[in-house]
């Protein structure tokens, strides 16, 4: 699930590469030139989903917005060439800042933030707010008037889970309840 | 389900219980005020029309809407007492029959957010419009208390004067009068009860005409 916020009154600032170079849209074929080109796509991406608060985004759905399209130039970054971004940013070397959510490849987290980094932002957060042992919901966490200024406030459910996951492998909390009532106590 | 440790005991599930019904219900806040809005509206456009029967439908809903939210508040704020007790076991009983009380209410609303769409309809006129209309106001009949009933038509008639454009200070689109601050012509305690003597002797009279 993607959640898209386009704030107008705040909008992304595009690097120099996107706004001025046009060959940044299409795959250099040089190792070293696509090495620097695939991380400078990396870091783009990570910045504009942080941004908007984006925590997937789908090729189909993404191609023709100004995150891979830029209209002025007249260039985009086409699916396939997407595909080799994103399986970078996979990759170790690209620091596991993507993940594939399914084998089709058609779809991909952005970590922005991994869930191990979320997971220390919402525990610190539990932690200052004296909340540890107290039963809160899922949706309280991401939608409660208690975390409306944390960054993860607004945050993909999904997302939210693998973060709580990564803190329940720690036995630093548990997650229980059925389907979308769930909640989580905090040890 | 997570039932790998015993950390996590029946109090704490019912608390989460407590906390899923209290999320509802905000989430429902905020709908509500959204139609609640728009039921005001249209009980303005509808007496600017002169049709009076449908402004008073519209703010009856409206009041039935708010009273159902302010049930579920207090009985949220009863169950956040009773599940934080300490003697849980002893108060268990209480907090199961106080959460089904509260998801039937939360049903309840949950029937009444139609949504804009089911709202809207009202604003429609035809023989079909308005045999809903009735079948609304039946439903709605012995739903409102006898003091909630004298709120509505308190409403109805300050939202009458204010269209009327008596006196107001405020441009006309700043925001509307609530129920508090409209001074009628100065009442009495007496004339208060008059007067709610006399709406529940006209509500006896339209029963059994009816």
């Amino acid at each position: 699930m993607t959640t898209l916020t386009q704030n107008q009154s705040d909008p992304f600032k595009f690097s120099e590469h996107y706004t001025g170079y046009p060959p940044f849209f299409t795959l250099q074929t040089s190792a070293s030139a696509r090495q620097a080109q695939l991380k400078r796509w990396s870091r783009l991406i990570q910045r504009y989903c942080r941004h908007y608060k984006i925590f997937q985004i789908s090729i189909v759905d993404y191609q023709d917005k100004d995150l891979f399209r830029n209209a002025k130039l007249n260039k985009k970054l086409y699916p396939e060439d997407i595909r080799t971004v994103i399986d970078f940013m996979v990759s170790q070397d690209g620091q596991q800042r993507a993940e594939w959510v399914t084998s089709a490849k058609a779809s991909a987290w952005i970590w922005w933030r991994r869930p191990e980094e979320w997971a220390t932002s919402i525990a610190a957060w539990v932690d200052e707010t004296g909340q540890k042992g107290s039963v809160l919901t899922l949706y309280e966490i991401v939608e409660g008037d208690a975390s409306e200024n944390q960054e993860f406030h607004g945050m993909d459910m999904e997302v939210l889970r693998k973060g709580l996951a990564v803190l329940a492998k720690q036995n630093r909390a548990q997650v229980f309840g059925t389907d979308d009532q769930q909640g989580v106590k905090f040890f | 389900m997570g039932n790998s440790g015993s950390k996590i005991s029946s109090q704490d599930r019912a608390i989460l219980d407590m906390k899923n019904q209290r999320d509802k219900l905000k989430q429902y806040q905020k709908k509500i005020t959204v139609i609640t809005n728009r039921e005001k509206e249209i009980a303005r456009v509808c007496l600017a029309k002169g049709e009076k029967d449908k402004a008073l439908l519209a703010l009856r809903r409206k009041k039935f809407q708010e009273s159902l939210l302010s049930q579920t508040d207090a009985q949220l704020e009863q169950l956040e007492k009773l599940t934080s007790n300490v003697e849980f076991s002893l108060v268990q009983k209480d907090v199961v029959f106080g959460l089904q009380r509260g998801t039937e209410v939360l049903k309840m609303i949950n029937k009444e957010m139609g949504g804009l769409a089911a709202v809207e309809k009202m604003m429609e006129e035809g023989a079909e419009a308005r045999r809903e209309q009735e079948e609304i106001s039946e439903a709605l009949a012995g739903q409102l208390s006898n003091q909630e009933e004298d709120e509505v038509e308190d409403e109805l008639e300050a939202l009458e004067i204010e269209m009327n454009g008596v006196s107001l200070p405020d441009a006309p689109n700043k925001t509307v009068i609530t129920d508090g601050d409209l001074p009628n012509t100065p009442e009495t305690e007496l004339d208060r009860e008059q007067k709610q003597k006399e709406r529940a002797k006209q509500r006896r009279a339209q029963l059994q005409a009816a």
